[in-house]
């Protein structure tokens, strides 16, 4: 199937904002479909809540639209109960990695054969651009009017401390090499996890000084390194930077396979009796 | 003597499970809580054993989400735990109402509120079980009195489920989860196991949520030739996102609907000794043991007392509650918790009929004597008052 | 026998009373047609404070399963023991191990001591204490029958012919210092 019949074009155009990276992602990821000969049949989109969340809603493959958060659960349980399915799991900062940062690392360690997409704006953009668990210290947001003074999350340094056999981040701004992340991505056995740092100029942007979206992609491009020039740096410049690259990968048994075990002994105790 | 094969002597919790693989469910995820957990050690033995699947998750918040999940992929699914637990699940309690996923969630109460004393029973959440999700909905309670109900009765549990695509609480409670007494485990027939609909039209024409008038549309699994969505956002029958006031008073209604519509077929209750009553004690789940010992004992000393037993606690088994106010000089609601289910009961009573409860939330079960105390409490107003 | 049996197994946790009780309960059910309930009151420790377990064997269906007259009490601990001695009345056969109790004079109830930890070392494992406590009132109620016990046994560890004969051999030692009395 062509990466265009992947998307639902009677509910275009898209609900999110002019110059949002969202759909770049979704454009990059419909794409590796295709590539992949995926099939609206034998994949699921599952999607939280927030901007990204409604990424669901122009993917005509098997969708399910959860919680805010818990996206990770719900995709883990469609998995686990039939691991024939491609399982991809779009989620946002806010999503996946703040009020669902739990799920997220104890996905990664529990090694189910999932994708999962975090598109990193830096806010939350729905509700209208408070802070997240990745917005950058000093930086100003709805709710952090005088600089925020928390420190955000290394997403991809976290979910790779927490396990997981793929862990990549690119950026919208690196478009081609995103895309490139989620083809590895899909293509890895086990939990597998893109970090996209995009853009959000209606409320990151325009709070820090860059209200056009070229204005913020610009930002996110200047302040981009790659893994191996982040090693020269010291912690607080690294702090400040946008490390792009891999961060795990490596093959790893994922949980559905290695139930099969739990199975074969759990049969042996029950014919052996008590 | 020789041994009957299919009797065993195991805990309320355990049964359950026994339940739950007879009824045809295959996949559990949950976190463990007491008095809940032999629930999870018992599926985590026997699931794999019939090809099922345990997961133990990272709260109960994801608990939930697996096990929709799982049966948005076709397989039936359940879940267990107590007050705690139960409250982190509301939210996606919601989700399996708004998507109609079926699954069943046990929920074995102890005594609350928050942490309250773990290993002690009460009947605290019986109302949470109705409302505990926000918005309005319908949803099926269950509550067992028995090691056997908790075997049988969780097979009406899925069935249910399956039939309206919905979830069903099965309101257990320390006494039941934890006792121990016989059970039989028996064989169960295929005809009666209820599995989900499933559709029959081109894939293109499929619609996950084109639902008949009081029924359900046929729910296909992931993975098969339809392309399904789900949603817990308010959406149309295809289950893309829809704003439309007529829509959401559509939907909204319809997740009512499709439970107090079918009241019939949903509300069990028990009667005993209902012919000839003075008075009924009203109760359900641990609960009923105690009412049942109390209207034997009353019984002996020459009373005339009944036990209706609500075996479905929502929908309300209101006919039959109504039933026992007009027949009954006195109804008495015993019940652990300060009087969640005497609300409804005197909800119905436009007969003037003496309802009273006897609450315990001690932690303790509520002892015969106490029922038998009010039973002569009750019949000394009532002479005052009925002559 | 009665058409009702009340037992309270107590001790502290870990002593393994409510596999005790299982097996009683398994007995009368799986193997006399009778019907038993077990109901078990503990804290949120696993170890070493008070619990107790209250088995029921009765001819008719067991409503209510909480002991409410005793029949026959076992203490196993000095905290059990003392807070049942003065409780129970002259009906009750409370039975303690004199290697761990002290003793009050002067109950309403009948009662006896036994050596139990000190058998249970003879056993060779001191946590057979439960299955030779079971001896005893097997003997001493006659609730259920050895046999249906020994069937139990049996069946529980089919598998581990060592550890059964270890459980055989409390039971019967319960028995037979039961026989003693």
């Amino acid at each position: 199937m062509k990466a265009q019949e992947f998307l639902v074009k009677e509910k275009f155009p898209l609900f999110w904002c002019a110059g949002c990276g969202n759909g770049s992602v979704m454009h990059a990821i419909v794409r590796c479909f295709e590539k992949l000969n995926y099939t609206r049949e034998n994949t699921v989109v599952v999607t939280g809540i927030g901007c990204w969340g409604k990424g669901d809603d122009y993917i005509n493959t098997n969708t399910f639209h959860g919680t805010h958060g818990r996206a990770l659960a719900f995709g883990t349980g469609i998995k686990l109960a039939n691991p024939e399915l491609n399982v991809v799991v779009l989620m946002g900062d806010g999503d996946g990695a703040t009020i669902g940062g739990n799920h997220l690392i104890h996905a990664a360690r529990r090694n189910v054969d999932v994708t999962s997409i975090v598109v990193n704006n830096l806010n939350y953009g729905m509700t209208g651009g408070q802070y997240s668990g990745t917005t950058p210290c000093n930086k100003t947001t709805s709710t952090s009017r005088y600089g925020h003074i928390e420190h955000g999350f290394d997403l991809s340094g976290l979910v790779a401390a927490a396990g997981a056999p793929y862990v990549a981040r690119g950026s919208v701004y690196g478009i081609v090499q995103l895309e490139k992340f989620i083809l590895e991505a899909l293509k890895k056995k086990g939990f597998s996890f893109v970090e996209a740092i995009s853009q959000c100029p209606t409320h990151f942007g325009r709070l820090n000084g860059m209200k056009e979206p070229a204005g913020m992609l610009n930002w996110i491009k200047e302040n981009s390194v790659s893994v191996s020039s982040a090693n020269q740096l010291s912690d607080s410049e690294r702090e400040n930077k946008f490390i792009l690259g891999k961060f795990a990968d490596k093959e790893k048994e994922d949980y559905s396979t290695k139930y099969l075990r739990v199975i074969r002994e759990a049969k042996k105790i029950k014919e052996g009796g008590k | 003597m020789t041994k009957k094969q299919d009797i065993r002597f195991i805990q309320g919790n355990v049964a359950m499970v026994e339940g739950a693989i007879a009824a045809g469910a295959r996949f559990y995820a949950g976190y463990p809580i007491t008095p809940s957990s032999e629930v999870a050690e018992a599926s985590s033995i026997r699931l794999p054993q019939e090809d099922g699947l345990y997961v133990q998750m990272e709260d109960e918040i994801a608990s939930i989400a697996a096990i929709i999940g799982a049966s948005a992929s076709g397989k039936k699914s359940y879940t267990a735990t107590s007050g705690p637990g139960f409250s982190l699940m509301q939210e996606n309690l919601g989700v399996a109402i708004m998507a109609e996923v079926p699954c069943v969630i046990i929920n074995v109460q102890r005594s609350g509120p928050s942490t309250g004393l773990a290993t002690k029973p009460a009947q605290g959440d019986f109302l949470q079980s109705r409302w505990g999700t926000h918005g309005d909905h319908g949803i099926i309670v269950l509550s067992p009195s028995t090691v056997q109900d908790c075997f049988d009765l969780m097979i009406d549990a899925f069935n249910y489920a399956e039939k309206y695509r919905t979830p069903v609480i099965f309101l257990a409670d320390e006494i039941v989860g934890h006792i121990r007494e016989k059970v039989v485990i028996r064989e169960v027939d295929e005809n009666e196991i209820i599995n989900r609909a499933q559709p029959d039209c081109e894939p293109e024409e499929y619609k996950p949520f084109n639902h008949t008038e009081n029924g359900v549309a046929p729910l296909a699994p992931f993975g098969d030739k339809y392309v399904v969505r789900l949603s817990g956002s308010t959406h149309d029958e295809r289950g893309f996102p829809c704003s439309r006031p007529d829509n959401a008073d559509k939907f909204i209604r319809h997740y009512t609907d499709k439970i107090e519509k079918n009241y019939k077929d949903i509300v069990k209750v028990r009667k005993y000794n209902l012919e000839d009553v003075d008075i009924t004690l009203v109760a359900f789940g641990g609960s009923t043991r105690s009412a049942l010992e109390a209207m034997n004992m009353a019984r002996k000393e020459g009373k005339k007392v009944g036990v209706l037993q609500l075996v479905t606690l929502w929908p309300f088994p209101e006919d039959e509650v109504i039933d026992a106010l007009i027949n009954s000089k006195a109804v008495i609601v015993p019940e652990m918790n300060l009087g969640q289910m005497i609300r409804e009961v005197k909800r119905l009573n436009d007969f003037n009929t003496v309802v009273q409860g006897v609450n315990r939330i001690d932690s303790m079960a509520i002892t015969p004597k106490e029922i038998l105390d009010k039973i002569a409490e009750v019949e000394n107003e009532s002479s005052r008052i009925f002559g | 026998m009665k058409s009702r049996y009340e037992i309270i197994l107590s001790g502290v946790g870990g002593q393994g009373l409510v596999v005790g009780g299982t097996i009683l309960g398994e007995a009368a059910t799986m193997f006399e047609n009778l019907n038993s309930t077990l109901t078990t009151s503990y804290g949120v420790e696993t170890r070493g404070t008070f619990t107790k377990s209250d088995v029921i064997i009765s001819k008719d269906e067991i409503f209510f399963p909480e002991v409410v007259e005793e029949d026959f009490v076992l203490a196993l601990a000095q905290v059990s023991y003392d807070k049942y001695a003065k409780l129970i009345n002259e009906n009750c056969i409370l039975v303690y191990d004199c290697n761990s109790i002290d003793p009050v004079d002067h109950l309403k109830a009948r009662q006896y001591g036994f050596p139990i930890t000190d058998a249970a070392r003879e056993i060779g494992n001191i946590a057979t204490a439960n299955i030779i406590s079971l001896g005893l009132i097997v003997k001493m109620t006659g609730v259920v029958s050895v046999e249906s016990v020994t069937n139990v046994l049996k069946e529980q560890f089919s598998k581990k012919p060592k550890i059964y004969e270890m459980n055989l051999n409390a039971f019967n030692k319960g028995l037979e210092m039961a026989e003693q009395l």
